[in-house]
């Protein structure tokens, strides 16, 4: 891999946080069973909740900046979006999915997400 | 059954050896496959030698490589794809002529706390905004400059925890080191930001037909 490297940093080490992932990808493209069509089914739902919840989310940082909210506004809503990205992850983690895979390629228009 | 490496220009220099690499050529062009490995055996040993005879070929002629995984019943099914796929094919493949792909992936050193149990929603909400302060000033400073210096780009969205900017970039051959020299010069500017830089690599990222 260090014929690889154009630039590194010194503290390389801070890039080397997601590694494991290249075993999960593989097994993940190539099995067909049942399993993982309900995966497959799961991780479209998640990702147009996704948007809808990133779309919210930049709304309400929108609406925090305007000042147009109260504290007790801004607490409620940054709990909600809090929570709801608490059970994303966990959506996420049960469906064995990633941040990465809620997306879809809409070919000339580039990424949803 | 057969699987697919990557799409050249035919006639091409000759395979590399030891390889059990074939060709199939139509038109001006040609698929480079080779015996499909059984399921059983697929690890990630596999898909590194996958990169690697890849990056063989990619040494001395221009490739589109193929989705890994792409398996066919055999060599005239192939045949068949190229001939009915030729005019996108050849389109995709001039796309990438004379270039290769590129990674950039930006850090910030100034770790936002992790969203953690304890924090208010209104912390939250400020951790969100940093967070997303923080990307777009690293997309403007780092991934737009990039841009400029190459042939197309692809911004994904960041996966590790702190990682500001994924992106790649279509960079032509002779333009690699200035593109190196440009990320050097930037982490320079950018003390605050961590800059990885990698390849060549094929043009995975710039393969979409």
């Amino acid at each position: 891999m260090r014929d690889k490297l154009l630039h590194a940093p010194p503290d390389l080490d801070l890039f080397a946080t997601d590694r494991p992932r290249l075993d999960q990808a593989l097994t993940r493209r190539v099995n067909a069973d049942p399993e993982s069509v309900e995966r497959g089914l799961a991780q479209l739902v998640l990702t147009i909740v996704e948007l809808l919840r990133q779309l919210m989310e930049r709304q309400a940082l929108r609406r925090v900046d305007g000042g147009t909210l109260n504290e007790d506004q801004v607490e409620r809503l940054g709990h909600t979006f809090m929570e709801l990205d608490k059970r994303m992850a966990e959506l996420r983690e049960e469906f064995g999915l990633d941040q990465d895979d809620l997306n879809l390629n809409l070919g000339p228009l580039g990424n949803l997400l | 059954m057969i699987e697919l490496y990557a799409l050249t220009d035919h006639p091409a220099p000759s395979l590399p050896d030891g390889a059990s690499l074939s060709t199939v050529a139509h038109a001006g062009l040609a698929f480079v496959w080779g015996p499909a490995p059984t399921p059983t055996e697929l690890s990630p040993e596999l898909l590194w030698r996958h990169e690697e005879l890849l990056e063989k070929l990619m040494e001395d002629r221009d490739i589109l490589p193929v989705r890994y995984g792409t398996r066919l019943p055999d060599e005239a099914a192939a045949a068949w794809a190229l001939c009915e796929r030729h005019h996108e094919l050849a389109l995709a493949l001039d796309r990438v002529r004379g270039a290769v792909e590129l990674s950039v992936r930006v850090i910030g050193t100034e770790r936002e706390p992790p969203p953690a149990d304890g924090m208010s929603g209104t912390e939250y909400l400020r951790a969100r905004e940093q967070t997303s302060t923080a990307r777009a000033s690293a997309l403007r400073t780092v991934h737009e400059p990039l841009s400029l210096s190459a042939r197309a780009s692809s911004e994904r969205a960041p996966r590790a925890a702190g990682e500001l900017v994924r992106a790649a970039y279509l960079v032509d051959r002779e333009a690699v080191q200035e593109f190196a020299a440009t990320v050097t010069r930037l982490q320079a500017a950018h003390p605050r930001l961590r800059l990885l830089c990698t390849g060549p690599w094929p043009p995975y990222s710039f393969s979409e037909t």
